[in-house]
């Protein structure tokens, strides 16, 4: 399976078949038992945890269905914490730019637990979107949202990701959203 | 078993919980017993120094009247005088005991059949024609056994040498030697004439109920020269190990309740969130309130049970080895009411504890629960903290019986128990503020704890607390037991000896260098009675209803001066005035003070052989009675006694060996008197042992319930803390900076503890010291464990972190 820069592929299958353990190893989240996993065409699964830390923080970003905000960090402190990991300079107002665009520019200093939760995944996609990846991994992004906040959601994620120009690997059971990939990928018995 | 038992147990909150409700039954079971065994001991020995439950003193006999009114109690009648024996041509001053064939009501009387002859105990006086003599007599009179002694117009027959008694106390520091004859021989003596200075004693024994009853019904009848005296009277007046053990006993219910009770809350708060989606569900598909609480309040109770009864059967066994260790005779001393406590106390305390965290689970609505947003409110969460601090705070006061004596210490406790949260946040909120500028491991650790009230406030006090408990159980057990070894040293004096002139002085320094016998200070002695305060008679100017002055004021006391470069014996204590007394000065003791009415600067004048002596009190102390060591009513100057016909006394230890040796030193200075006290410091420290060894357990059970609230405290953070950092790893943090994080949060609520539990040992000090030691609490490096603590907390934080971070960060987001 190889995905390309720009390119959008959903992973589509029934529960239980393995699509998230499957988008954990693509992100180095896991290793693989066997087999190997090249980012950017250089060894990524074979490297040690810290340096597939390294590598997923330079150049891949998550969005997750239960959006895994930190709680005890504001809005803006969330989307500055990977790019402060990452030692980025104005970290502040790359963070600020962002939730600007997702419409959040008014609720910096507000904490997790007093938004919706389809503004926690808009500060979700802005805490991706702010360290420009070149992939983006999305685990049923609008699995926890309501019909009217998901497509919100399934929009503002397809339009960044246009913008950005970058490649986004997406796990879900909406047949709608993984129809707007430009592929989609069926796992079933453990084969693509 | 059934699977509704088992259930829980898959849980290990719920393992932390059982293992908690466990530590506390067993704690509280022995803790409880251990405080009723320890409390009828004390309560013995001081009926023991009393002579009965309850006594009635008077100068006159009771009436009949009154003897049939206590005619339901044990009854022993006691006449004290003071009298003269005589030998041949020689006389002796005695303190006479007249006894009847009930005394002793209480304790053991030990004589022996010979000055040097072991001792054996009696239940009886001696019968009526025989008489019973302290080994100074025979030292003084050269009297035989089986020989005759009078009293009065009566010869009596010596039969045998007293060696200990009763109620003496710590009687053996009176000058006149002791004589116990049978009180029907005492009318034949004709010693007792109108106007004689006689002391009648009735001791009377019996169960509380009936003690309580008898003083009720003869409080009215009293004439003018009668007094009751109870057994309260006797223990108020000594600070000895078991009155110190028993108060820190009840310390330690309290500090193991609450320490047990702080490990059922967060253990109980881990629960809440694993059954929370249970709870929910439950609503959800239309349960009411009260299924669902029942539901799952009953499978905690069930589960929990089993739990609390192995707990109290340990506990209990571990009583009952403890006394079969110690030699402790007859059936348990609990009384009903600490049964109930044993039994009722673990499941009140998990009750306290668990049940307004489980009825949260009702009270939040269903949907905030399914959305995963359970967080206790702060306020709620400090108010149901609040609630159930109150359950060991009731079961302290049920076992103590009153809060008098550790009304004080309790108070301390609540007020710091709510004040510690109001002094730490607004520390960790200030830290949040300036941490701003900090690098980003720091900010992050800071915000951890500064920005999850829920779950850093009850971590911080649980903490805090176990520190602080492990640290005062710590500094207080090793102080008690330097106490009681400073008391009573290995070599503690085991003879006195006095009536010493200054030239028998190198011979019996001879002496004590051949027996290996080390001896302690030297004590100048002149007999002297006082006659004159500030100028006017005593009689004159002490009431005549006032029975303790009126003793003092009748007998020889034994005046004795500091010597130059003698420091404050460690058995005194200076509660006011200046220490050492200058030049014309005096140091009076404080309860004979008191009686005499003395005050600083008072003068007080004595008649001695040689004159009149004149002094004013610059001092007054406090003295250990119960010390092996010489104590004075009244301590001089260095020069205060200069012209005085001084003899000297002083105290020595003599190796255990045969009397031959005593007897030789006899033989070379007959004058002297010696007073062996083996029997008595036997005593004392097979009490002491006992005390050491209760303390030991006390120190275990505490640091148990201690630990177990670090590991409940620290694994109840574990599953949040492992969620922070795969959310780390998932957004590129490496392990430097998740270590980086971990160690500096870690560090942040270890000291943040260690600096909460110092203040707390520090406010509990003075109140401690005076409570147990009756004094200050020297600077004790114990003080410092809870820096160690807050360290090991670190350190277990940083290893913990370390386990957490071992999982694949996808395995902890799908947790969650």
């Amino acid at each position: 399976m190889t995905v390309m820069p720009g390119e959008s592929v959903a992973i589509t299958g029934p529960s239980g078949s393995g699509k998230s353990t499957l988008l954990g190893l693509l992100a180095g989240l896991d290793a693989p038992s066997e087999g190997d996993i090249l980012l950017a065409g250089t060894a990524f699964s074979s490297l040690d945890d810290d340096a597939r830390a390294l590598r997923r923080g330079e150049r891949c970003a998550f969005v997750f269905q239960a959006f895994h905000l930190v709680d005890d960090l504001n809005v803006l402190e969330n989307v500055m914490l990977p790019l402060e990991i990452q030692r980025r300079k104005n970290a502040g107002n790359i963070a600020r730019q962002w939730l600007e665009r997702v419409g959040l520019g008014h609720r910096l200093k507000h904490f997790p637990t007093t938004l919706s939760g389809g503004e926690q995944q808009r500060v979700a996609l802005a805490r991706a979107f702010a360290v420009t990846p070149r992939l983006l991994f999305a685990d049923e992004p609008t699995g926890s949202l309501d019909h009217a906040n998901g497509e919100r959601i399934s929009s503002l994620l397809f339009e960044l990701n246009r913008e950005a120009g970058t490649a986004l690997v997406l796990v879900t059971h909406d047949q709608q959203l993984a129809e707007r990939c430009h592929r989609q990928l069926r796992l079933e018995d453990g084969r693509l | 078993m059934k699977p509704v038992l088992l259930r829980p147990w898959r849980d290990s909150a719920f393992r932390i919980l059982a293992l908690a409700v466990c530590i506390a039954a067993l704690s509280l079971a022995s803790i409880v017993l251990l405080r009723a065994e320890l409390e009828q001991r004390f309560i013995i020995r001081s009926a023991e120094m009393l002579g009965g439950d309850l006594m009635l003193v008077g100068s006159e006999p009771p009436e009949a009247s009154q003897l049939d009114t206590l005619a339901a109690l044990r009854q022993a009648q006691v006449a004290d005088f003071a009298s003269v024996v005589m030998h041949g041509d020689e006389m002796l001053l005695v303190s006479a005991r007249a006894v009847d064939h009930h005394y002793p009501l209480y304790g053991q009387l030990h004589i022996a059949a010979d000055r040097f002859a072991p001792a054996t105990v009696v239940a009886q006086g001696p019968p009526p024609g025989e008489v019973w003599v302290a080994d100074q007599v025979l030292d003084r009179l050269g009297v035989q056994m089986g020989e005759p002694l009078h009293i009065g117009r009566l010869p009596l027959t010596l039969t045998a040498v007293i060696r200990q008694e009763p109620d003496q106390g710590a009687g053996f520091y009176s000058m006149n030697p002791r004589v116990l004859l049978h009180q029907a021989d005492l009318a034949a003596t004709g010693v007792l004439g109108p106007g004689t200075r006689v002391r009648h004693r009735l001791m009377l024994g019996g169960d509380a109920a009936s003690i309580t009853a008898a003083n009720l019904a003869i409080e009215g009848t009293l004439r003018a020269d009668q007094s009751l005296r109870t057994v309260a009277d006797a223990a108020d007046r000594t600070r000895g190990p078991l009155h110190q053990l028993t108060l820190w006993v009840s310390l330690g219910v309290l500090l193991v309740s609450l320490l047990c009770g702080a490990a059922v809350f967060l253990a109980t708060s881990q629960r809440v969130r694993r059954r929370a989606r249970l709870a929910a569900l439950l609503r959800s598909f239309g349960a009411s309130r009260r299924q669902v609480t029942t539901r799952l309040l009953g499978e905690e109770f069930v589960a929990v049970v089993p739990a609390a009864i192995l707990g109290t059967g340990l506990g209990i066994s571990l009583i009952l080895l403890v006394r079969q260790l110690l030699g402790w005779q007859g059936p348990l001393a609990a009384a009903t009411g600490d049964w109930i406590a044993v039994l009722a106390g673990p499941l009140v305390l998990w009750l306290a504890f668990a049940l307004p965290r489980l009825l949260s689970l009702v009270r939040v609505p269903a949907v905030d629960v399914l959305g995963g947003r359970l967080d206790t409110h702060p306020v709620a969460g400090a108010l149901e903290l609040a609630a159930a601090l109150g359950a060991p705070v009731m079961l302290a006061a049920l076992l103590t019986g009153s809060l008098e004596e550790l009304g004080q210490l309790l108070l301390l406790l609540i007020l710091l128990g709510a004040l510690l949260p109001a002094l730490l946040w607004p520390l960790l909120k200030a830290l949040d503020v300036g941490s701003r500028r900090l690098p980003l491991a720091s900010r992050l650790a800071i915000r951890r704890l500064s920005r999850r009230p829920g779950l850093t406030l009850p971590l911080l006090a649980s903490l805090t607390v176990a520190m602080a408990v492990l640290g005062l159980a710590g500094l207080v057990g090793n102080q008690l037991l330097d106490d009681w070894r400073k008391r009573l040293p290995e070599q503690a004096p085991n003879h006195f000896v006095f009536n010493l002139f200054e030239q028998d002085l190198p011979p019996l320094q001879a002496w004590l260098n051949a027996h290996q016998a080390s001896s302690q200070p030297l004590y100048p002695i002149v007999r002297g009675r006082l006659t004159d305060i500030n100028q006017v008679p005593v009689q004159d100017a002490v009431t005549k209803e006032n029975d303790d002055a009126q003793r003092a004021l009748n007998r020889d006391l034994a005046l004795t001066a500091i010597q130059p470069g003698q420091t404050l014996p460690p058995s005194n204590r200076v509660i006011s005035g200046d220490w050492p007394p200058q030049a014309g000065g005096v140091s009076v003791e404080k309860e004979l003070a008191h009686n005499l009415g003395l005050a600083l600067r008072d003068q007080v004048q004595f008649v001695t052989s040689q004159g009149t002596l004149t002094a004013d009190i610059t001092s007054i102390r406090e003295v250990d009675w119960e010390s092996f060591e010489p104590n004075f009513y009244f301590m001089f100057a260095s020069e205060g006694l200069a012209g005085q016909d001084i003899t000297w006394l002083t105290s020595f230890w003599l190796p255990e060996g045969d009397g031959a040796r005593l007897a030789a030193l006899l033989r070379d200075l007959p004058h002297i008197t010696v007073i062996d006290v083996r029997a008595l410091l036997d005593q004392a420290q097979a009490l002491v042992t006992q005390a050491s060894h209760a303390t030991a357990l006390l120190a275990i059970l505490l640091m148990a319930a201690a630990l177990l609230v670090l590991g409940a405290a620290l694994l109840g953070a574990q599953a949040q803390r492992g969620q922070d950092n795969a959310l780390l790893r998932t957004l590129g943090a490496g392990r430097p900076l998740i270590s980086r994080v971990t160690w500096l949060e870690s560090l942040l609520l270890g000291l943040c503890a260690a600096l909460g539990a110092t203040l707390i040992m520090l406010a509990a000090l003075y109140p401690l010291a005076q409570r147990l030691f009756a004094g200050a609490l020297p600077w004790s490096p114990w003080l410092l464990l809870p820096v160690g603590l807050g360290l090991v907390v670190t350190l277990a934080g940083v290893r913990l972190g370390a386990r957490a971070q071992r999982h694949a960060p996808l395995a902890l987001l799908r947790q969650a």
